[in-house]
């Protein structure tokens, strides 16, 4: 055995002993995956595995590093890009992915991906006809 | 500060291109020569065309602690970065199929499935999907 393959098992029963856990996070993890564009909250997401939210909070943290809030518009921001590209307006992509509010998501975008949805796009199309042409 | 750029030191720079387009399906996007035969040489992911490039650095041949580094990496089984695919399973048969050999299987690990395969040039690459 490597010692790569030693430490893989050190941190294995370290930090993934708990099958259960595990299986509850990714079971939450798959249900945002899943429907990122409805209206979902903690208190949602704690019902569907039958945890507190408040330790619901703290497992997927703890095996995602990352909260079920920032994991879920990372999700609707990825999904947005894809509407972006395959041309839908910026209001349509907006609330295909589930947000509420345009402002909200052209600020968030523009945080996460360093453009606004529309110049986002704008970038796309100019690259999709420099495809075409060469 | 943007993270734009990730290198792997590479033994062979026109080998490594080979394997790493050939494949693994990356894209060339930068090849400019600087001299002794020397590139900057770098990829992209092919479903991510503006994702951080790839440079395969030839630093082992020039410089030996990082061929020490690679070397004792390479022994120990370690990857020396990793890639996030879609499926483990369907990576794993596709290369299989090309003839890539892997010193780990598909394997899972709480919230994580990987497997490591070797690149030809010197390194463990792993492979990663967040389940």
């Amino acid at each position: 055995m490597t010692f790569y393959e030693k430490e893989l098992n050190r941190i294995r029963t370290v930090v993934y002993s708990n099958e259960r856990q595990i299986n509850t996070v990714i079971g939450i993890r798959n249900y945002i995956e899943n429907n990122y564009d409805s209206n979902l909250n903690l208190d949602l997401l704690s019902h569907i595995r039958f945890v507190s939210k408040y330790h619901l909070l703290r497992l997927f943290k703890k095996y995602y590093g990352l909260t079920p809030r920032q994991n879920l518009m990372d999700k609707r921001i990825e999904k947005s890009k894809e509407n972006l590209i395959n041309g839908m307006t910026v209001t349509e992509s907006c609330f295909a992915v589930g947000f509420e509010s345009l402002g909200y998501f052209s600020t968030l975008f523009k945080t996460k991906t360093g453009k606004s949805p529309s110049e986002f796009q704008k970038e796309q199309f100019s690259r999709s006809k420099i495809n075409l042409k060469s | 500060m943007k993270v734009t750029l990730i290198s792997i030191p590479v033994r062979d720079q026109e080998k490594a291109l080979k394997f790493y387009t050939e494949k693994l399906g990356f894209l060339k996007k930068k090849d400019l020569p600087l001299g002794g035969g020397n590139r900057w040489l770098t990829l992209v992911s092919s479903e991510w065309q503006d994702g951080p490039e790839l440079l395969l650095e030839p630093g082992p041949n020039h410089f030996e602690p990082c061929k020490t580094y690679q070397d004792k990496l390479m022994e120990a089984g370690m990857p020396y970065t990793q890639f996030d695919v879609k499926s483990v399973d369907a990576e794993y048969e596709r290369l299989t199929k090309l003839g890539v050999e892997f010193s780990v299987k598909p394997s899972k690990m709480g919230t994580w499935k990987y497997a490591v395969f070797n690149d030809t040039c010197g390194n463990n690459i792993q492979l990663v999907e967040e389940l």
